[in-house]
């Protein structure tokens, strides 16, 4: 078996030396720097401009002009009950989402396999959720479910004499839920089909012949090897759930009092409708620490697994 | 031919069209960023056209018009002239906006006709601090919608009569007689909401007796607002003290509160705005709405609002203890301080100023409040400016306050308190005071 092995300025793959070029050659340098100058410019220059923000008082006319007050914006932000409305409210809606869509598209990656390996082109009309715009989902939903325009309301009128309220209340946070699921359950559906497909064939004759049924096949062997797709598809669609805006903003705004106020909804509207500059920016710096802290202890999680596995 | 010869020609076209490009002066159209949609970007362009067939505007100053999208508009205006963009030379303003635009832009001459043509009151919703930034083209108000088929028969109905007695006894606490809507208080409004609604009179032709729009939205808090300010409301008083917590805002809430939990108005109120209460009061399924005057023309539109159109009559809002009141607020245009072209923009907004140019507007379905010698130019054939300019002067306000550059953030806090209030989540006293606090921080 072919042994990868670093060794100095070169790389042994089994028989194979390949030269590796030193770090600190010039023309490594030379070939790095339009990366390095792009991400200065459009990513280090606007985190720059946002750490000076979220510790001054700013307003849109006082933009070039921001007064140092230390970490009032973050006392501000972190005594504001909205601010902690809206994360319980991303949180929730993250967890709920990421699980429901990986639940859904599993089940149907793993039902539907046959038929799509015979028709591929299902593929192509299962993922048409996903090439329209989260905001005209919203859009969409405004019209399905409004009383007296939508289909879902007046056969539910019509058939039970029930109005039934989707965006009331008590029921918005789970229709929210229930469309966001709609939507991007077809790209769980395509990631779990492709690596349900790239299961050798010859594990699951194998097993059938030790006598293995179905379900004991799919828990003890398939599901274990889909496992590491699985957990990126979970983390990919928590992230997406948790920075929601666009079609939650378009249905519902930020709710009754706020209700339904996601954190990016929240800061949006610290910094647009407020003109609370110093306080969205603070909120959002929050925001990108808790991130990093997550994702990083999932990450050192991940590799001690990995180190305890060998 | 050698690498050297094929480099350095290509060098010379490069600069050759550097240069030309150079030479060649900018081009100086005037830029107008208008409200996109709807009857006033159909006006405008017949304005801009109308302008520029005219023979003495000169080819750099025809006007060309730019639209984006309604959502975020004002928002994206902000961060737009706060960037110092030059990508427009005029922009849309509102009453509500020009304390919080007017650092990005400049005053505007007017023509020596606005006067006239406007008069005194409607050109004051195009000015801050005694200075006039813009030229108001648009009026916005609100009529009560309702629909005169069903009170007329009401009217006529004394089993009809006595049970809306009952009602009224039974939810306002005090015994109402049917009247026709042109004399309703608020009280009648409310009562003659909860008869037409089937969850309150199961005899009611009607689903429901009124639509509330009730969505977390600015917007919204301005059609609601005239409730409490026919109880006497205003946001501060002539001293500045913030006044929200005040029995007219209480009576203002619990009015809407009152219809939300008896089922008047339906169930995702919640999250209605304009188009959504439209549409369920062209479904035939409403009996009376309070809505803005741009309504007007979809509900009364045989193509448009079939189940409706022929019986939908409109009024000023009802009334209250301290009179009958209309939020008023004006759209117009001013000059954006970081314009390309500000010589010729400032032509253009002197001609928009003048009286030819506002009747062009009225023409083409404007909405401009002109004054009643003007008006009657137009008149025929559009009767309902006639309405609009005599319920602006009859009843228009302005609340205290509601010009200055955190009005916007005023009525979001609004917004969010007090449907905040009407969905359970919080108490009106809480409401109120929430609100009264933000105020102050936000007007001090």
């Amino acid at each position: 078996m072919a042994s990868l092995r670093p060794s100095g300025q070169q790389t042994q793959i089994g028989a194979m030396t390949i030269a590796r070029p030193q770090s600190n050659a010039p023309e490594f340098r030379l070939l790095a720097t339009p990366l390095v100058l792009f991400l200065l410019v459009f990513l280090g220059f606007p985190a720059l401009v946002n750490l000076v923000y979220s510790v001054s008082e700013v307003s849109f006319e006082t933009l070039r002009q921001p007064k140092f007050t230390g970490l009032a914006n973050f006392l501000s932000v972190w005594s504001d009950a909205a601010f902690w409305q809206a994360s319980w409210f991303s949180l929730r809606f993250g967890v709920l989402t990421a699980i429901l869509e990986c639940l859904l598209g599993l089940f149907l990656a793993i039902f539907l396999s046959p038929l799509i390996e015979r028709r591929s082109w299902l593929m192509a009309i299962l993922m048409l959720p996903l090439m329209v715009a989260p905001a005209l989902v919203g859009l969409m939903y405004r019209l399905v479910l409004h009383e007296f325009v939508g289909p879902v309301p007046y056969y539910l009128w019509t058939y039970f004499g029930a109005s039934v309220s989707f965006l009331g209340p008590g029921s918005a946070f789970w229709t929210l839920v229930v469309v966001e699921t709609l939507q991007w359950t077809p790209f769980t559906l395509l990631l779990f089909y492709m690596a349900y497909q790239a299961i050798p064939s010859e594990i699951a004759e194998a097993s059938a012949m030790d006598g293995a049924r179905s379900l004991q096949r799919l828990w003890f062997i398939e599901l274990p090897m889909m496992g590491p797709t699985i957990a990126a598809a979970l983390l990919i669609r928590f992230i997406d759930g948790f920075r929601v805006f666009d079609n939650v903003y378009v249905l519902t705004g930020s709710g009754p009092g706020g209700s339904t106020a996601s954190l990016s909804i929240y800061i949006y509207e610290a910094f647009f409708k407020q003109g609370a500059i110093g306080k969205a920016v603070a909120a959002s710096v929050v925001l990108f620490v808790a991130s990093f802290a997550v994702l990083y202890s999932l990450n050192a999680l991940a590799s001690r697994r990995k180190g305890a596995k060998r | 031919m050698t690498f050297a010869t094929t480099k350095r020609r290509a060098l010379l076209t490069a600069a050759g069209i550097a240069g030309l490009l150079a030479a060649t002066p900018a081009l100086a159209e005037v830029t107008v960023l208008g409200w996109p949609g709807g009857p006033e970007e159909t006006a405008l362009r017949a304005a801009a056209d109308a302008y520029n067939a005219k023979p003495d505007v000169a080819e750099n100053d025809k006007v060309e018009l730019l639209f984006f999208n309604r959502d975020g508009f004002w928002d994206k205006l902000q961060a737009d002239l706060a960037a110092g963009s030059k990508a427009f030379d005029l922009n849309l303003l509102a009453t509500y906006s020009i304390g919080r635009y007017a650092p990005f832009m400049e005053p505007v001459e007017l023509s020596d006709e606005a006067k006239a043509v406007y008069g005194d009151s409607v050109l004051a919703t195009m000015q801050y601090q005694g200075k006039q930034y813009g030229v108001p083209t648009d009026l916005s108000l609100h009529f009560m919608y309702f629909r005169k088929d069903l009170i007329e028969a009401l009217l006529k109905d004394d089993a009809g009569k006595a049970k809306y007695a009952e009602i009224s006894e039974k939810y306002l606490g005090k015994k109402l007689e049917p009247k026709t809507p042109d004399e309703w208080t608020w009280d009648d409004y409310a009562a003659t909401a909860l008869y037409f609604t089937q969850a309150v009179n199961p005899d009611s032709p009607t689903r429901y007796g009124t639509v509330l729009q009730l969505k977390n939205l600015l917007f919204n808090i301005m059609v609601w607002q005239s409730v409490p300010r026919a109880y006497g409301a205003n946001w501060m008083d002539d001293s500045g003290k913030i006044t929200v917590n005040s029995d007219a805002y209480r009576k203002g809430l619990e009015i809407y509160k009152l219809l939300y939990d008896n089922g008047a108005t339906p169930k995702d109120s919640l999250s209605y705005e304009f188009a959504e209460a439209n549409a369920a009061f062209a479904s035939g399924q409403v009996a009376a709405m309070l809505q803005w005057n741009a309504a007007a023309g979809d509900l009364t539109s045989k193509e448009k609002s079939p189940a409706v159109a022929e019986v939908t009559e409109t009024v000023a809002p009802p009334a209250g203890p301290e009179g009958r009141f209309t939020h008023i607020h004006g759209l117009g245009f001013g000059l954006n301080k970081n314009a390309e072209n500000k010589e010729g923009a400032a032509k253009f907004l002197k001609w928009l100023s003048s009286k030819e140019a506002a009747l062009t507007y009225a023409k083409n379905s404007g909405a401009p409040a002109l004054t009643p010698e003007v008006v009657t130019e137009v008149a025929v054939a559009r009767p309902d400016l006639v309405k609009l300019g005599e319920f602006a002067g009859k009843y228009g306000y302005v609340m205290n306050g509601a010009t200055s550059a955190k009005a916007l953030s005023v009525y979001e806090l609004q917004a969010k308190e007090f449907t905040g209030y009407w969905s359970d989540q919080q108490s009106i006293d809480d409401a109120l005071a929430n609100t009264e606090k933000g105020m102050a921080d936000l007007l001090k």
